[in-house]
């Protein structure tokens, strides 16, 4: 049974190699035609997930595809075979020999890794994203070649908690994470804010029960988020804000089943603009909107920083509303135009300081 | 004899076709394999690496071969390994003990709790019948949850999905070896893998329990009908299959790494049936596939950095090799095809050739 499924994902793979292959001719053409310019090398190191995870991954990747277009850079990621910091070290020190010396690594299990490769390897520069290095013991330490990035993801939870109470005036909400971990509490918490929020201030009337809240304890498990979703949904739940990865990926295909057999129910998304997964029947979407983290963005401004001779080494940026690191998308199609400019003031009023969220839990569910 | 040629055959098969592969996507494999050796050899802190990707695998290859030996599929060495790692990091976090009294310390408790994480599919094998197969990949997932929920709750470290790190005094790495090669991971775990395949191979040739533990594996009911215990012996032979395991714990989490981590079964665990089979179940060749296995694994990625290639095609490769390394069995069955047809035809022939004589 299972060499029969190795067989057939086999086969897949090879199928998808010849398409690839394609793609890699046309690659060819491009860097042959760089009149010899040497292109900066920018690497990657994938965390635990794939590169396609509608997540960390994929937004940090997205960003150096960008540069690549644009910027004319190399790029390349790796992706380590298990998530310890010498897996993680190992194929740092191979994108370093390979000339690589411009490494991206997004996700807080990078910490220590990082810190030892600033030393290790003094004339590459890293990006940490989500975290701060240190040797164990959280005390950051970014070297000269360093940069950390840090999101506040609550603000972006609370944007997106007061656009679905906007936009659903009342009913209930859940929240599925992934892993119990900072980034993704703060979104929890951010979001919770948010509604409530929205329910004291702008009239709306969207509830938060706490067993709707819950983190799933992975970011990769597809077939929990679906389950956990359909529970959710069967117990009156109509939006679900999920911040889980590939959790949130079940998640939302629960939910286009159920919006193909003419439920009425919502995702918020995560990370990136999530409104194309959520595509069914043509174009609906079961995606209300987004909770951006602007992970290309920031990726691709620091790559382009780093061409212009302008690195901030050994800086932690905090990118929220202030400098537009956070927030919703552009463009929200199955949002009402009321609720994008009310939302928009609340944004502008998070920008101004007239609104604080905290990032903590205080008094919130878990 | 038979068995090397057959595992040599079957990673020169595997070798071809991944090489096919690269032909294919467009990479040469002689340039990708030179890489792909580089990557795992080019100089001394790269081969300390390829040792020390290597050594957990030497000890889950040797826990699946011998619990293969008495007949009994382990699949769940990744979960053995997991309780064998939490519990050598629950000791070298807790106790501050001089060093060796330390580290034996730890060794004994990853012993003991990969031993008793495969004690229990033993016992539910040995007395309800219960297949280990099923077992083994239930316990896994215990092992998994287990796991995350101890080390956030009791050794939470810098962050919530990793145990605190262990001090150096509770750490397999050694200055010394560190040193030596210049500062790769390389840790006192490969000798204790290399003690293991001494000991295993030696239980398994030289004594009157490997005997026993083989006559089960060849025939149940012969040897119960020998009059040895079976059940005991299905028993014994799973907690030593799971203490190996264990043991790969505490060379991953307490001597590659310094921490350990949730959400994740170590790969290691369902590696180690490929390495098992490519060594042919037995010790030494586990440890000399295991090494291949961490040949692979440590040059993949330089060979990724240096062509161009995506990296699941790099993985893929990677997979192939090893696929065609672990159809070994499938080997073995063609060799011996061919000597049937070879034998048959000359039973076909010889009366033939005679009819044609008269």
């Amino acid at each position: 049974m299972k060499k029969r499924k190795f067989g057939l994902a086999m086969s897949l793979i090879l199928a998808s190699g010849t398409l690839l292959a394609a793609c890699g001719g046309g690659d060819d053409k491009d860097t042959g035609s760089d009149n010899g310019k040497k292109a900066e090398k920018i690497g990657m190191v994938t965390d635990a997930g794939t590169i396609d995870d509608k997540s960390f991954n994929q937004g940090t990747w997205e960003g150096i595809k960008k540069a690549e277009e644009e910027l004319g850079i190399q790029s390349k990621y790796l992706k380590p075979a298990g998530t310890t910091e010498a897996e993680y070290l190992k194929e740092m020190g191979n994108l370093y020999d390979a000339g690589y010396k411009f490494i991206v690594t997004p996700g807080f299990k990078f910490e220590t890794a990082v810190f030892k490769a600033q030393d290790k390897y003094k004339d590459a520069k890293f990006v940490i994203l989500d975290g701060n290095p240190h040797s164990g013991d959280n005390k950051p330490v970014v070297k000269e070649n360093t940069v950390a990035v840090f999101f506040a993801e609550h603000e972006s939870g609370f944007l997106a908690g007061v656009a679905a109470a906007l936009e659903l005036k009342e009913g209930e909400a859940g929240f599925i994470g992934g892993m119990e971990i900072p980034a993704v509490q703060k979104f929890n918490w951010g979001f919770q804010q948010g509604v409530k929020y929205a329910n004291d201030n702008l009239g709306t009337n969207l509830t938060l029960k706490a067993e709707n809240v819950l983190y799933q304890g992975s970011f990769d498990n597809v077939a929990a988020g679906g389950q956990i979703a359909a529970q959710m949904y069967d117990r009156g739940v109509d939006v679900i804000f999920t911040a889980a990865g590939g959790v949130g990926v079940g998640a939302i295909n629960e939910a286009k089943t159920r919006g193909k057999a003419g439920e009425k129910v919502w995702i918020v998304g995560v990370d990136s603009d999530q409104y194309e997964d959520g595509k069914y029947e043509g174009d609906k979407s079961i995606i209300l909107t987004s909770a951006m983290k602007k992970l290309d963005n920031v990726t691709f401004d620091l790559i382009k920083r780093e061409l212009d001779g302008d690195f901030p080494g050994g800086e932690t940026l905090v990118f929220d509303a202030k400098n537009d690191g956070v927030g919703l998308p552009a463009e929200n199609p199955n949002l009402s135009d009321d609720t994008v400019t009310k939302a928009q003031e609340v944004f502008e009023k998070i920008k101004s300081g007239e609104i604080k969220v905290a990032s903590e839990q205080g008094s919130l569910f878990k | 004899m038979r068995n090397t040629i057959v595992s040599l055959i079957s990673i020169i098969l595997g070798l071809i076709a991944g090489g096919l592969l690269m032909l294919f996507i467009g990479a040469s494999p002689i340039e990708g394999y030179t890489y792909l050796f580089q990557g795992a050899l080019k100089n001394i802190s790269r081969i300390g690496d390829t040792l020390a990707t290597a050594t957990p695998l030497i000890f889950t290859g040797l826990a699946v071969a011998f619990a293969f030996r008495t007949g009994l599929f382990n699949i769940g060495a990744a979960g053995q390994m997991l309780i064998g790692g939490l519990c050598a990091t629950a000791v070298g976090l807790t106790f501050d003990l001089s060093r060796p009294i330390l580290l034996l310390a730890m060794i004994a408790a990853g012993i003991l709790g990969g031993g008793l994480w495969a004690f229990i599919p033993g016992y539910f094998k040995a007395r309800f019948n219960v297949h280990e197969v099923v077992s083994t990949i239930m316990m896994n997932w215990i092992a998994y949850w287990t796991v995350y929920y101890t080390v956030p709750a009791y050794f939470k470290g810098g962050t919530e999905t990793e145990s605190q790190l262990i001090s150096e005094t509770a750490s397999l790495k050694t200055p010394v070896l560190s040193e030596m090669f210049q500062g790769s991971y390389i840790n006192l775990g490969i000798f204790l893998a290399i003690i293991a395949v001494i000991i295993i191979a030696f239980i398994i040739n030289k004594t009157t329990l490997g005997f026993e533990l083989k006559a089960v594996g060849f025939n149940r009911h012969a040897a119960e009908y020998a009059g040895m215990k079976v059940n005991r012996n299905i028993i014994l032979s799973m907690i030593i299959s799971g203490a190996l395991a264990g043991l790969g714990g505490v060379a991953l989490y307490t001597g590659n790494a310094s921490s350990i981590q949730i959400g994740i079964l170590p790969s290691q665990g369902y590696d180690g049936i490929a390495v098992a089979l490519l060594g042919a179940n037995s010790p030494v060749g586990v440890f000399f596939a295991a090494l291949l296995f961490g040949i692979l694994y440590s040059g993949t990625g330089f060979m990724n950095a240096m062509i161009e290639i995506p990296p699941e095609l790099a993985n893929t490769i990677i997979a192939i090799i090893i696929y065609f390394a672990a159809t070994s069995v499938l080997i073995h069955r063609v060799l011996n095809k061919f000597r049937k047809t070879r034998s048959n035809a000359n039973d076909v022939n010889g009366p033939v050739g005679k009819k044609g004589e008269a």
